[in-house]
């Protein structure tokens, strides 16, 4: 009875394992989402979990969103209490970076960072975690309102 | 040390559960017999179909535009809520969850919180009626708009419920869904904006109104990934209208090498690159025209 009982508490959690993990993400979000300031609205976030580099190619999350012009969005990123590695948030227009939180030659970093967009278009955010290390972290864009 | 044992494997499963995102949540929520059949009606790759989907521009953009070039508040804008039970396919329950979304964004922009309360009870009955109410924190939101308190968390909260129940239908096959909507959200989005338009010609927002062509564009493809359904393919008729006008409309490209400036202790990059819309006032009393009269048909039928 008590092997039965601990079997079935057992296949409880295999079923549920992933509610943790994304309760985790989402309190991440609120707290993330909570930095950006009192001047930005937040639009969307990056949920984002990576593994080790492999063969020294450290994987990227990439997203494609929707800018529009005349509008200032503001960029951010935030690690989860327990990553191994630190993340770093990019924003490409086509093959283009334009901007990225760090700096690697001067290991400065930028982080949240404005972007003024006077194209509208399709870009993309790149998430990937310094030197391959694994990890989990929670990007943000926002609207930054306008004085 | 079985009884520790189990106890903790008790406990384990009882915070589990408890963290699943709300209470609302039962095993019956999740029987939606009809997203496993549409499961094979995509026309294209679950991958291709989610990288256009993130491509739809927020509603709160557009609301906090109008906003900003001094429009003042008009409930005359908005889709009714006295008529929500009437909504009572999955279809309409999707398609207008997105227009009172699109509504609540327009309202958190202006600070409106009694009208917010009969649009997120709406939201929330839809929500319910398509199973992705455990994702609409109605009773948090309910208070904040009440206690007219903490006005941000509001619109964080809106805005988050919305973005949850979206990626929610998506990785659940249920993506026809999400398109509708999508849909909703953007065609009252440019419903308000083209209704500003009629007594407002201020050029960033008759600017932002002809950019809408790249979003239609992608909402077609979406739609179109589900056009195997009767439903489907009559709003894409509808909305066809729409893009028939928006074809006309012209954007150019003007290059330019990004600048970065400091502002208020942060980093900002300035893009001198620029998108020019080239919209006649013609053009644009058709779109004005061609919009009221399909999102008012959508909302009535």
């Amino acid at each position: 009875m008590v092997r039965i009982s601990i079997l079935i508490l057992i296949g409880l959690l295999t079923v549920f394992p992933g509610n943790i993990t994304a309760q985790t993400a989402e309190e991440m979000v609120d707290l993330c989402a909570g930095k950006i300031g009192d001047d930005a609205t937040y639009l969307k976030d990056f949920q984002v979990k990576l593994g080790v580099a492999v063969e020294g190619r450290p994987p990227v999350a990439r997203y494609p969103l929707v800018l529009s012009s005349n509008n200032i969005y503001r960029f951010s990123i935030c690690d989860m209490e327990d990553s191994e590695g630190k993340a770093v948030i990019k924003l490409y227009d086509n093959n283009r970076l334009i901007f990225s939180s760090y700096a690697e030659d001067t290991s400065e970093e930028f982080n949240p960072f404005n972007f003024m967009c006077r194209k509208t278009g399709i870009y993309h955010v790149f998430i990937s975690f310094l030197d391959g290390k694994p990890g989990e972290a929670v990007g943000i864009l926002s609207y930054v309102n306008k004085k | 040390m079985i009884r520790k044992s189990l106890l903790f494997l008790l406990s384990m499963a009882l915070i589990t559960s408890c963290q699943s995102k709300k209470a609302k949540w039962s095993e019956d929520n999740l029987d939606v017999p009809d997203s496993l059949e549409l499961a094979a009606d995509v026309q294209i790759s679950e991958e291709a179909l989610d990288e256009i989907v993130q491509n739809v521009s927020s509603p709160i953009e557009m609301a906090a535009l109008i906003k900003e070039i001094g429009t003042p508040f008009s409930i005359d804008y908005l889709a009714t809520t006295d008529y929500v039970d009437r909504y009572n396919t999955s279809f309409q329950m999707a398609y207008i969850l997105g227009v009172f979304g699109a509504d609540l964004g327009y309202l958190n922009i202006y600070d409106k919180n009694t009208q917010i309360v009969d649009y997120i009870t709406s939201i929330n009955k839809l929500a319910d009626g398509i199973k992705v109410g455990q994702f609409f924190d109605f009773s948090t939101m309910k208070r904040l708009a009440t206690s007219r308190e903490n006005i941000d968390s509001l619109m964080y909260i809106s805005v988050n419920s919305f973005n949850n129940m979206d990626s929610y239908l998506r990785d659940n096959q249920r993506g026809h869904l999400s398109a509708l909507m999508i849909t909703g959200i953007w065609v009252e989005g440019m419903y308000l904006a083209t209704q500003v338009a009629k007594e407002n010609s201020d050029p960033a927002l008759f600017n932002r109104i002809g950019e809408q062509k790249l979003n239609m564009n992608n909402l077609f493809l979406i739609l179109n990934a589900y056009e195997s359904q009767k439903q489907v393919q009559d709003l894409i008729e509808i909305l066809n209208r729409i893009k028939v006008e928006f074809d006309q409309v012209e954007i150019t490209y003007e290059m330019g090498e990004p600048e970065t400036v400091e502002q208020d202790g942060m980093i900002m990059i300035v893009q001198n690159e620029k998108s020019i819309v080239h919209i006649t006032e013609k053009q644009m009393e058709s779109i004005i025209r061609i919009t009221e009269e399909v999102r008012n048909k959508l909302i009535e039928s």
